[in-house]
């Protein structure tokens, strides 16, 4: 374990591939290898080649390239369930468990229970939590439900001094459908102007020396 | 093939299609005689070393190649004796002509393959047929075929010069998309190469992030990828034309069908709050992408084998290209949909 590829890799140099093969028109020209080298007509201030020669094509040979390909291991793999299966890989480890993969992973095992983020609660000390401070949630909530909190703020103040039993009654008296859809739209069509971007740095500025007195 | 032993010899001597075709028409009929002859000895037809004789004590005793080596008083010819096929490849006339790439001594030979990708195996098994009914359309006997439309332009004889003239091009794009063929037994969608791909601009300033991108990537395919250069001169970027700035390579075959399988059931699970690949991907003719940041690239269990080999901060992201045999988008995310790649999102084409 712990090793690099076992094949060799060179530092590549920085220069552009042109300026790389500096000297080549001469060396070449005067070689007998099968390389193609550009016509005498290029001026003389001009002493670079285009490519470097090994990547030269010529019309008349073809260089036949030995691949190079660096060792590959044959692994097993041990998916989180138990099932293997063997791979062909540049890691040297033998064997390859693996604990979190697509065996034990909700996104493709939708149906298994037991994959399910389920909250244990038994004792109800989350929720009781929950019931004190709510959810964060409650935080980016609309205007809506703070008009509606006030609504049942009045009522229940309403509640209180008309009676216990009035309130109760109240409640499970059905409300007249028209009226509701009535507070339906007007709920819907109040805009919060701090929702919408609306009020101005003055009225903030107002707002804030209001808070604090 | 049982019944054409009860055929008579002339019978037997036609090509197999014309048997076939009349064993619809007549039923042959069996005969005893020609049953009994018919019964012939595969023994020599099976030429396996399992059914040879083992050898006795005595004669393994007698065989010590070892003992011919050491006798041996002249060395063998050295490598500069053995055939070694020609550098060039100079034409089909030349006197010296290579070896064919399937020979061992082939400068251009491959060995393999040495496994059989288990991808592979359920696509041939399950999949290919699965795709293939899915989509199944049925089209009544006699239906004529549909005809593909004409989408090149006409020129509208205005001028007398519009006589033969070619088709124009459709506008604004010089090239056609693709149509879609329907799936059929014939064209079912396959996977055709993985190409991944990583940019190292940094790699301008510091070519250690080049040879870190290549071994990352020679860790992750296992083959020599490819150097890029820079196509864009941008000063502000600090790149210029030619700059080598980043790492390709191209997988095929049953490399490519391996890759996937890692991807799918190794290094996506193992994303945190992984959604799947979004379902906008894609060229509109069968190929789709997606990246990994590099944080994802230490997921895979090549490079996480030997994670702190390499230089800290130093590991690119990459892209990943799939190139696949469907002309459609749906239909290559259907093929990649049953290889187990999630998509999320909304669906473009």
């Amino acid at each position: 374990m712990g090793k690099l590829p076992s094949t060799l890799l060179r530092r590549p140099s920085l220069a552009p591939s042109g300026a790389a093969a500096g000297s080549c028109l001469l060396a070449s020209s005067s070689s007998p290898s099968p390389t193609y080298t550009p016509r005498a007509t290029t001026l003389p201030s001009q002493t670079q080649c285009l490519l470097p020669q090994h990547n030269q094509q010529v019309r008349h040979a073809t260089f036949v390239l030995r691949s190079r390909r660096p060792y590959q291991f044959t692994q097993l793999v041990q998916l989180s369930d138990g099932s293997t299966f063997a791979v062909r890989t540049t890691s040297p480890v033998g064997l390859y468990r693996s604990a979190r993969d697509s065996r034990n992973s909700i996104l493709w095992q939708p149906s298994n229970k037991t994959l399910r983020n389920v909250e244990m609660d038994e004792a109800g000390k989350l929720a009781a939590f929950r019931e004190r401070y709510g959810t964060s949630w409650d935080l980016t909530a609309p205007a809506a439900r703070a008009g509606e909190e006030e609504g049942v703020e009045g009522g229940a103040a309403d509640g209180k001094e008309e009676g216990a039993a009035a309130a109760a009654k109240e409640a499970a008296a059905p409300e007249d459908p028209f009226d509701s859809l009535v507070d339906l739209i007007s709920a819907y069509a109040t805009t919060d102007k701090t929702v919408q971007g609306g009020i101005s740095a003055k009225e903030q500025s107002k707002m804030d020396r209001s808070k604090k007195k | 093939m049982a019944s054409l032993r009860g055929l008579s010899r002339p019978a037997r001597s036609l090509p197999l299609s014309q048997l076939c075709r009349r064993t619809y028409t007549t039923t042959p009929t069996r005969c005893a005689s020609s049953e009994a002859a018919a019964a012939p000895d595969l023994n020599e037809l099976e030429n396996t070393t399992l059914t040879h004789e083992q050898l006795r004590p005595e004669e393994k005793k007698l065989f010590r190649p070892w003992k011919r080596a050491a006798d041996r008083t002249t060395q063998l010819p050295g490598q500069k004796y053995k055939y070694h096929p020609p550098k060039y490849n100079r034409g089909p006339l030349h006197p010296i002509q290579s070896p064919p790439a399937s020979d061992p001594v082939a400068r251009d030979f491959v060995p393999g393959p040495f496994n059989l990708p288990r991808l592979k195996q359920t696509f041939q098994s399950t999949i290919a047929s699965d795709i293939m009914t899915l989509t199944y359309k049925h089209v009544p006997p006699g239906t004529p075929p549909k005809e593909t439309p004409q989408r090149l332009r006409e020129w509208d004889d205005s001028s007398p010069y519009h006589k033969n003239r070619g088709l124009r091009g459709p506008r604004g794009a010089p090239v056609l998309p693709l149509l879609e063929r329907d799936i059929t037994f014939n064209n079912i969608p396959e996977i055709k190469e993985i190409t991944i791909a990583t940019y190292v601009p940094e790699a301008i300033k510091n070519p250690y992030n080049l040879i870190v991108a290549r071994s990352v990537m020679l860790a992750l395919t296992g083959t020599m990828p490819e150097i890029t250069k820079t196509k864009a001169n941008v000063a502000q970027w600090g790149i210029r034309n030619g700059d080598k700035a980043g790492v390709k390579t191209t997988l095929y075959g049953n490399a490519a069908y391996e890759f996937l399988d890692r991807c799918v059931h190794l290094v996506f699970p193992r994303i945190k709050d992984w959604q799947g690949i979004k379902a906008t991907t894609g060229d509109s003719s069968g190929n789709l992408s997606w990246g990994f940041t590099p944080e994802e690239m230490k997921l895979f269990p090549e490079v996480e084998v030997n994670y702190w080999l390499y230089p800290a901060r130093m590991i690119p992201g990459c892209r990943i290209f799939v190139k696949t045999t469907a002309t459609s988008d749906r239909q290559a995310r259907l093929l990649l949909q049953t290889f187990g790649v999630p998509f999320y999102g909304p669906i473009r084409n």
